[in-house]
């Protein structure tokens, strides 16, 4: 359930700030003492972690800010309309498209100065490539300055709207302006909406709470609206339009009977007609206000005709006077109760109903609702009812159990006296039987297990798609195996033309690759060790996997049977491109997964050495807090203790 | 008013307190004492920001002073005479320039015509020495070998280039130095361009950096500048031009140079 709030938007620095902190930031977290005279690869490093450090600072800012704003695409309509209504959707996006393009260049100077460092041969060459790289990441902020401008100002505002939830039971204020309807929100919630006798008071929503039928209701105020078409509406006007047309509620629609609003009733009941296309599908309630001012009987015929043909379009009519508080209940319980009905209507006609429908319990219904209050008779057609409940039948239930068990051990009595008697093979037959159950029910274990496992809820799940793309053929043919189907490799030949499109050489699983590799790599050159794994199981295609493993290992020096399934070379090179552009840029130039892992892991290995040697560096670093000379060795003076 | 907005609200209702107007105008007096405060207490770069700031606003504050204290009417003056007394025409033309001006202008002129046509804006450069150029990289299986050379500064190669067989190349021109793009300023127009690099015309330090396209300080190298819409006398549209590299690349990241016209 998606919480409707953008008080949780961190705020976006100035240009001039935003610079201010990264580079403040950089000073204080890299070290910052260097000389001429330290070794080269030393000063490298020196300002390549400041480059870095800087370009992750910058990035990583950008990135908050890019997910912390709403994108519009995937927020409720309403919000989305809210937004483009308040600060112009194109606006909106061009400032958020900006700020990744921002990210996007600083990414590149950041890894281009990275790269030109790595050639820095003095210590004023690598300093000046680090000015430059700086100063080329804060001009392109320095650029970004109207767009950070506009987002910490739609920020701010964000920050302010009422959070409104666009899902639960919502009645929505509408009307012309000045007919009473902030009064009306005043009266039957504590929203606190500022009321007064001109018109256009309200200028944005204001959302208030109520309790009707121990449930919340959302209340929304709108500004009032103007007959006019959609395209001069303003701002402000386009605010209810906007909730009217997307908040799935109860329209409450309020007309000023004493025309003090300066519209006539006929005017109002123009509106009406002319924004009705948004009061499709919703329950409708026409509220005529300021009845302590004008009453019904007042109204004209002309006047009742009009309101007549509200009435015809569905509308429930209700009066009162929000400044007496006459019909204010009325007019609220009306507005409840429809939209109830029709939100239950709603459920019951989804499918979600069924999973609640049979929770509720239906027994000790009696034919007659009636019965359920009469009195059990003592005597009934002539007999006693207390003579047909057994006083001890306690004691004969549990006789009969008793005599239930002595049966069920006469019985395997007998059936040992049988089992002598019957013959060798029936024993064996039966032993066969006995096995087989039980290693059923071993399965049938293991696969309630499994299934239990995969079911835990804490834990990365995959749609069914992609597990089946990282099922590779030597899984296929194991499982078939096991189900008693032998696979013939040639009636594999289209399947693998499938698997390899979809999954490449990587479609193998690494336990498979490292054991094919093991086995075949040592005599195959020039040819993947993948594909001499992948292969042998095809070929052998044997009932389970460790008969293809066997295979494999018969296979090597049989060329034929290894060329039996042919393999498209083409196909495969053109996917591990189409895998390797699908990458990120990090793993852009590698050619499989297997390189990828390499990768990593000789990254770390070296990490790992460089912490241990202790050349990351910092301004405070002890390089050795024991060094040798002072725990080892004879004291030439003094003693352990002083020296 | 939003519904978010309780401090404005509250305000409205309640206004504010009944000696805010006071607070503030002492607050504001007394912010020259705080910044001098900070000015003295504040250390290392804290200190070299804040003084910066507090130069730039005290630069303009003087300069607004300078400007309120300054006679409006003084070059007023001398233009009013030229109205007031009539001049014969004969004299008309002559007023307008002073004898310096055109005699300086002269000069200008004459001095320019005597450099010739291929002066560039960076006559001299400072020479490099090929052990600053080039890196040696040892090879052989014992490390021994040392006839390989790495080019240590900016480069630019053709598009269509291919390195040689490792075993036979002797200048290595690392990728991550090759260069493919130029800022070029056009000194007429004031603007600067990004412009593809066409080739090295000359690098006055070596013929071999020509050849090998090491691109330092000085520098000429031919722009592709089809987008900036030249044309020559004849009409044809100038696509390729020659400009001079005002900068050290290798120092800077980037290639900074001036159009020759």
């Amino acid at each position: 359930m998606v919480v409707y709030n953008f008080k949780k938007i961190e705020t976006v620095p100035t240009a001039a700030d935003f610079i201010d902190v990264v580079l403040s930031k950089t000073q204080r977290k890299t070290p910052t003492v260097v000389h001429p005279g330290y070794n080269i690869v030393r000063i490298r490093q020196f300002y390549m972690r400041k480059v870095k450090f800087t370009h992750t600072a910058y990035s990583e800012k950008l990135t908050q800010i890019l997910t912390d704003f709403p994108r519009l695409d995937d927020i409720h309509p309403f919000y989305a309309d809210l937004i483009n209504v308040l600060y112009d959707r194109d606006h909106f996006k061009l400032a958020l498209g900006q700020m990744n393009i921002a990210r996007q260049l600083i990414d590149r100077v950041g890894r281009d100065y990275a790269k030109l460092l790595k050639y820095g041969d003095s210590l004023y060459r690598c300093k000046t490539l680090k000015r430059a790289a700086l100063g080329r990441m804060c001009t392109i902020m320095k650029r970004q300055k109207g767009a950070l401008e506009y987002l910490e100002q739609v920020r701010r505002h964000m920050m302010r709207l009422p959070s409104i939830d666009p899902t639960t039971r919502t009645i929505i204020v509408a009307g012309y302006p000045n007919v009473g309807k902030s009064s009306f929100v005043n009266k039957v919630t504590r929203a606190n909406v500022e009321v007064q006798p001109y018109a256009f008071t309200t200028k944005s929503l204001y959302v208030g709470h109520m309790d009707h039928k121990y449930m919340r209701w959302q209340v929304i105020d709108t500004p009032g609206v103007l007959d006019k078409p959609l395209e001069e509406r303003n701002t402000i006007e386009m605010q209810s339009i906007t909730a009217l047309a997307h908040l799935h509620c109860c329209v409450l629609y309020v007309v000023d009977i004493s025309e003090q609003c300066g519209f006539s009733i006929q005017q109002q009941v123009a509106l009406f007609d002319s924004i009705r296309p948004l009061f499709h599908n919703k329950p409708l309630v026409v509220a005529i206000n300021k009845i302590d001012v004008r009453t019904e009987a007042d109204l004209t015929e002309a006047e009742r005709a009009a309101l007549r043909t509200l009435e015809t379009n569905g509308a429930t009519i209700v009066y009162m006077s929000t400044f007496t508080e006459e019909g204010v209940m009325d007019v609220k319980s009306a507005a409840c109760d429809l939209l109830l009905a029709q939100r239950v209507e709603q459920k019951m006609a989804s499918t979600k109903v069924e999973s609640v429908i049979n929770r509720i319990r239906t027994h000790w219904q009696l034919k007659t609702p009636a019965w359920v209050n009469d009195i059990i008779p003592e005597i009934m057609d002539g007999k006693n009812i207390m003579d047909f409940v057994d006083p001890d039948i306690d004691r004969l239930l549990a006789e009969l159990e008793r005599e239930e068990e002595q049966r069920v051990e006469l019985a395997e009595m007998e059936a040992e006296e049988q089992d002598e008697d019957m013959d060798e093979e029936r024993v064996e037959a039966q032993n066969t039987v006995r096995a087989l159950a039980k290693s059923i029910r071993k399965k049938k274990g293991i696969l309630k297990e499994k299934a239990r496992m995969a079911k835990k809820n804490n834990h990365p799940t995959l749609s069914r798609a992609v597990a089946a793309r990282t099922k590779s053929l030597g899984e296929f043919v194991e499982h078939m195996g096991q189900m008693g189907v032998r696979t013939a490799s040639k009636a594999l030949s289209n399947l693998r033309g499938k698997a390899t499109l979809k999954g490449g050489a990587d479609a193998l699983p690494a336990r498979e690759r490292r054991a094919a590799t093991a086995g075949a790599s040592t005599e195959r050159r020039g040819r993947s060790p993948t594909r001499g794994g992948d292969e042998d199981a095809m070929s052998t295609g044997g009932s389970s996997y460790a008969d293809s493993m066997v295979g494999h290992k018969r296979a090597r020096g049989d060329g034929k049977k290894a060329n039996q399934v042919p393999r498209d070379r083409s196909s495969t090179a053109r996917d591990a491109a189409k895998v390797a552009r699908s990458r990120s840029p990090s793993a852009s130039g590698l050619r499989d997964e297997a390189q990828q892992v390499k990768l990593l892991k000789l990254g770390r290995n070296k990490a790992f050495k460089m912490s241990k040697n202790g050349r990351i560096e910092s301004d405070r670093r002890i390089p050795d807090l024991k060094p040798k000379h002072l725990y080892s060795g004879k004291r030439g003076n003094g003693k352990t203790d002083w020296r | 008013m939003a519904q978010g907005d309780y401090i404005e609200l509250f305000r409205k209702r309640q206004g504010r307190r009944f000696d805010h107007e006071e607070r503030t105008r002492k607050k504001e007096a007394r912010g020259n004492h705080l910044n001098s405060a900070i000015a003295k207490k504040v250390r290392g770069l804290k200190a070299k920001q804040f003084n910066k700031k507090r130069y730039a606003e005290k630069a303009v504050m003087k300069k607004k002073i300078k400007m309120h204290g300054e006679r409006l009417n003084k070059h007023q003056v001398a233009e009013q005479r030229d109205d007031s007394e009539a001049v014969p025409a004969y004299l008309l033309d002559r007023e307008g320039m002073s004898h310096a001006k055109v005699l300086s202008n002269s000069i200008k002129q004459k001095r320019k015509e005597k450099a010739g046509k291929w002066n560039v804006p960076i006559p001299k450069v400072k020479p490099m020495g090929e052990d600053e150029v080039f890196k040696i990289v040892k090879s052989g299986k014992r490390q021994k070998k040392q006839w390989k050379r790495q080019v240590n500064k900016v480069t630019f190669v053709g598009e269509s280039f291919t390195r040689k067989p490792p075993k036979l190349e002797r200048f290595i021109r690392p990728a991550a130095l090759r260069f493919k793009k130029a800022h070029v300023t056009h000194p007429e127009l004031k603007a600067t361009f990004n412009l593809d690099l066409i080739g090295i015309k000359k690098n006055p330090q070596s013929p071999l950096y020509t050849s090998l396209g090491v691109i330092t300080k000085g520098t000429i190298i031919e722009v592709n500048c089809s987008d900036l819409g030249l044309v020559t006398p004849s009409g044809k549209v100038v696509w390729g031009k020659y400009a001079q590299v005002t900068n050290h690349p290798e120092n800077d990241g980037c290639i900074n140079a001036v159009l020759l016209v």
